[in-house]
C-alpha cells in the first residue's frame, strides 16, 4: 500500500490525530461556540485505553459510533 | 471549519462527508461544513468529547479532509471544534487575521509536517551493551576472569552500570536522531515524551518531535530513516515516522486583544 515501510502516511494512531487536532493548530478566536484548547489530553489518553481494539474494528466495519457504543455497552460516565 | 487555503481548494469527493464547501473572503478560501446543534452546540459538543468513538470518527474525518485538500493546496489547518455561529462571524475572523493567515500560508508553502518518534527496547539494548559501552565491556572482561564469588559481586555492580549506561546511550542516540532530522528540516517542535500507558508500547519513547520539511527533502528523510533502522534496530532503537500531516504544529497566529 505504501512506498516503503516508513511511508505510513495514512496509518496515524488516534493519539497522534488527537494530539494535533485538539492540541495544535490555530488558536481559536472570534465568534466561536467553544474552544477545545483546554481539554486535557491525558484525560483523553486514559479514555483511549478504555476504547478497545474491538471498538476500533467496529468503526472500521462501518458501524456508527452510536451502534458501537451500544454494542460495547459504554456509558457517558466513563 | 477545517482549513484555509490561498487558492480555490479541491474538495475531497471520496470521503463520505456531506455538505463540505468553501467560502471566499478577501482572496482566502475557507473550507467549512454546516453542523447540527444536536452534535455541536457547546453543551452537546462537550458531551460528545467524552464519547471516544464519536471523537475518533470526527477527529479522523477532520484530519482526512485537510490531508486531502493539502494534496493540491497549501493549508492553514484549524483545530477540530472550530465552530462559528454565523458566516459573518467567520468573515470577521478572516478579515481581522488576514495578514497573519497569509503570512502563515507563505511560511508553510511547499512544506509538510512529519512526526518522528523514537523508541528504545531496553531489553534489546542491554543485550548489546558490551558492544556500545566500553565500561560495560571492561567490567564483563573482569567478570570472566574472576573467581565465582568475585564474579557474583561484579555482576551486581554491572547491573547498576548497565542501567546508567543505557540511560546515557539513549540520550546520545535521541540527540543524534534529533540532530539528523533537524538538519533536513526547516523548523521543529519537540513534544513531551509519552509514557507507555499512552503509547500502548513496551519500549520506551526517547524522542517525540515534529519537523516541518520541504517536500523535496522528504525523500532524504525517508532514506535517513531506512539507514538508521538498519544500523540501530539490533541495539533496540525503533523509529516511527508518520506524515505528511497538515502543518498543525507550525502555525503561529497570535490572538489579538
Amino acid at each position: 500500500m505504501y512506498d516503503n515501510v516508513v511511508d505510513s502516511s495514512r496509518d496515524m494512531t488516534l493519539l497522534e490525530v488527537l494530539d494535533r487536532v485538539l492540541n495544535k493548530g490555530v488558536i481559536l478566536v472570534g465568534d466561536l461556540v467553544i474552544s477545545v484548547a483546554d481539554i486535557d489530553l491525558v484525560y483523553v489518553g486514559v479514555k483511549l485505553m478504555l476504547s478497545s481494539v474491538e471498538t476500533m474494528e467496529q468503526l472500521k466495519d462501518g458501524k456508527t459510533p452510536a451502534e458501537v457504543k451500544r454494542i460495547a455497552g459504554t456509558s457517558d460516565e466513563f | 471549519m477545517y482549513c484555509i487555503t490561498g487558492k480555490p481548494p479541491e474538495l475531497p469527493t471520496s470521503l463520505e462527508i456531506s455538505g463540505l464547501k468553501y467560502l471566499t473572503f478577501d482572496n482566502l478560501y475557507v473550507v467549512v461544513k454546516n453542523v447540527e446543534e444536536e452534535e455541536f452546540s457547546e453543551i452537546n459538543f462537550k458531551k460528545n468529547l467524552s464519547d471516544i468513538p464519536w471523537v475518533e470518527l470526527n477527529a479522523r474525518q477532520h484530519v482526512e479532509v485537510i490531508c486531502q485538500i493539502m494534496e493540491s493546496n497549501t493549508v492553514v489547518p484549524f483545530k477540530f471544534g472550530t465552530i462559528y455561529h454565523t458566516e459573518d462571524g467567520l468573515k470577521k475572523f478572516i478579515s481581522d487575521y488576514s495578514n497573519a493567515l497569509i503570512e502563515n500560508l507563505k511560511q508553510v508553502e511547499g512544506k509538510e509536517e512529519w512526526a518522528v518518534k523514537v523508541y528504545c527496547d531496553r531489553k534489546a539494548l542491554s543485550l548489546q551493551i558490551d558492544e556500545l559501552s566500553a565500561d560495560a565491556a571492561a567490567l564483563e572482561k573482569q567478570i570472566m576472569a574472576s573467581s565465582p564469588g568475585k564474579a557474583f559481586i561484579l555482576k551486581r555492580k554491572k547491573d547498576e552500570l548497565v542501567k546508567n549506561e543505557m540511560d546515557r546511550i539513549c540520550k546520545i542516540y535521541g540527540q543524534q536522531y534529533f540532530d539528523d532530522f533537524k538538519a533536513l528540516s526547516q523548523k521543529y517542535v519537540l513534544n513531551n515524551l509519552l509514557p507507555n500507558e499512552h503509547t500502548g508500547r513496551e519500549d520506551t519513547m526517547i524522542l517525540n518531535a515534529a519537523f516541518l520539511m520541504c517536500k523535496v527533502k522528504v525523500g532524504d528523510m525517508k532514506m535517513k530513516i531506512q539507514t538508521l533502522k538498519k544500523s540501530d534496530e539490533k541495539s533496540g532503537f525503533n523509529i516511527e515516522n508518520t506524515g505528511p500531516w497538515p502543518p498543525f504544529s507550525f502555525i503561529e497566529i497570535n490572538e489579538k486583544k
